[in-house]
């Protein structure tokens, strides 16, 4: 019994700092969603109700419709060619071949850049003068003048969606190339001397085997999508005209160029009412909480 | 036949990704090495035909990168440093807890708190540390950054945890070490490949972060890099040569942890790690 308590002992360091670091401003970040709370008005921080919600949806700047279409096009587009694509780089590298060691080195190292980093690359790469996307694109006579990929609000989502996608698909290969490993080879060997198609191989004995993996990475990663800003903060900032604005990069905005606080605690209460349902649909939907979490 | 042309296209692919995967950092780091007139020249140059360093010398004596190299370097160790030392108590609490629902509890207390993203709390993390005159301060955002990886470094650390039978430590404990002594002779050295994951992990993902040091640090001399690129590109007058340094500058030590760990990153990753 000693024992058992010496093991609660050693979680108090982490639970003090999830406490005080996390805990208590989320608290403190809800309250903020109800006050009006300005960094160029701080002597006039008062309650004012629903007021914040309230300019958020009717922003007539922000359309808040537009908004939440625009996320939902960012997640499940990215998400769509993240997980299509990921998944053929690891069917691709899933057998043995020389050099595979490396090769996942210099295909998978995206995963560990920073997002602000890769999307300030890639603004330079899509750039509408000295970009080198326009270049090759004209160069290979795809396109008869240059395109303002970022700036014009027609390309602008599908851009940064692209960058996106190129950052996510190492996430992909790599989980389900780890998935893979389950599949037995002898199953495998069997169903190509019996003359099985690639395409059956596929859908009768690979995808069955890896299904727990696609279900439960494809729908974590519609979380971390969602609240993933940072591509877009360093390539549009949500623009041009709100085209490529999504709810987290709009609560940075409010943030970190509006300065008010209050709009952009409450887009983040906003924002947590949907992780939560999302959540809880997750939990019901893959059933596996005992196991997960046990 | 067939077998042959599936080959073809498979290394076809293969390529296809590689080029794809490679070409964003072959741009930026040929960006750094040309000057002014080549980067701001039409025909582009796939090549720096003179290439230069004065891009980097720019970053390190006009702007003060030198600074804000160490102080990237300060949070992210001080910060991944802490939250292993934290969550490796944590994890293995979590681990070793019999009581069914307690340790239900706790787990979901910690996938709740990654399920938040960080930016989630930086006007409350902002005015906590205002109030008590702690905003940029280095200090304040490496406690920040350690909080910020303690619920996943928990998670992971349990699953390593998990696989290291007890009867180990009951061993251990029969031969007269203490549960201090238990952990740091017989569970460390065993969750080694799981701790280096933990490591890296955290401090790429330290390394990495922007929100919450742009939130709390305010002076020049305080600035981590990503702060620094912030800056950057709201100041009028830097070119993209010295902003493709700079950022050349930023992803290096994350490709260089990256590289060293890679195994243990993606064993981490497929360890039923929530967060990325």
């Amino acid at each position: 019994m000693q024992r058992e308590n010496g093991k609660y002992l050693y979680l108090i360091p982490a639970l003090v700092f999830l406490g005080i670091f996390t805990y208590f401003p989320i608290v403190r970040g809800t309250i903020f969603a109800f006050q009006d709370y300005k960094l160029y008005n701080m002597s006039n921080i008062r309650f004012n109700g629903l007021e914040n919600f309230k300019a958020i949806f009717t922003d007539p700047n922000f359309s808040f419709v537009q908004i939440i279409f625009n996320t939902a096009i960012w997640i499940f587009v990215s998400l769509f060619f993240q997980f299509m694509l990921g998944f053929v780089l690891a069917l691709l590298m899933w057998k043995p071949f020389k050099g595979r060691g490396i090769y996942s080195g210099l295909v998978f190292y995206p995963w560990a850049l920073s997002g602000f980093a890769i999307g300030l690359i890639w603004a330079w790469m899509f750039n509408g003068q000295f970009g080198l996307i326009n270049d090759v694109l004209l160069k290979l006579h795809l396109i008869e003048s240059n395109i303002g990929f970022l700036s014009d609000p027609k390309f602008a989502m599908i851009s940064v969606i692209i960058i996106n996608v190129w950052y996510g698909i190492p996430f992909f290969a790599i989980m389900i190339l780890a998935a893979l490993q389950s599949v037995p080879k002898e199953l495998m060997d069997a169903a190509e001397i019996d003359g099985a198609s690639p395409w059956k191989r596929l859908f009768s004995i690979i995808i069955p085997y890896i299904q727990p993996t696609i279900v439960s990475t494809t729908l974590l990663r519609v979380m971390w999508i969602m609240n993933f800003p940072e591509i877009i903060y360093a390539t549009t900032g949500g623009g041009p005209s709100n085209a490529t604005n999504i709810l987290s990069t709009q609560m940075i905005n409010k943030i970190l160029k509006f300065y008010d606080y209050g709009q952009g605690s409450a887009l983040g209460v906003i924002i947590m009412v949907i992780l939560f349902t999302y959540a809880i649909f997750y939990l019901r939907l893959t059933s596996q909480g005992e196991e997960n979490f046990g | 036949m067939k077998k042959i042309i599936f080959k073809v296209l498979k290394v076809v692919l293969l390529a296809l990704f590689l080029i794809a995967a490679i070409v964003p950092l072959y741009w930026v780091i040929v960006t750094s090495l040309k000057g002014n007139k080549e980067i701001y020249s039409y025909p582009i140059k796939y090549f720096p035909e003179s290439p230069t360093l004065e891009n980097y010398v720019y970053l390190f004596e006009v702007s003060n990168f030198g600074v804000y190299f160490r102080n990237s370097a300060l949070v992210a160790l001080v910060g991944s440093m802490g939250a292993l030392l934290i969550s490796t108590f944590s994890g293995y609490a979590i681990s070793r807890l019999r009581k069914k629902r307690t340790k239900l509890l706790l787990i979901l207390a910690m996938y709740f708190t990654q399920m938040i993203p960080t930016y989630m709390v930086m006007v409350p993390l902002f005015t906590m540390f205002a109030s008590i005159g702690k905003t940029d301060n280095l200090l304040s955002l490496s406690l920040v950054y350690i909080n910020m990886m303690i619920a996943f470094s928990t998670i992971m650390g349990k699953s390593f945890f998990d696989r290291i039978p007890v009867a180990l430590e009951e061993a251990a404990m029969i031969d007269g070490c203490t549960p201090v002594q238990v952990i740091s002779k017989v569970i460390i050295p065993l969750a080694l490949p799981g701790i280096s994951a933990i490591f890296s992990f955290s401090f790429i993902n330290i390394w990495n972060e922007l929100f919450l040091a742009v939130m709390l640090l305010s002076s020049e001399s305080k600035m981590t890099i990503p702060v620094a690129l912030n800056s950057f590109i709201s100041k009028a007058g830097i070119s993209w040569g010295v902003l493709s340094a700079g950022i050349v500058v930023a992803l290096l030590p994350t490709i260089i942890v990256f590289a060293f760990a890679q195994r243990y990153i993606i064993m981490g990753l497929t360890e039923g790690a929530v967060k990325e």
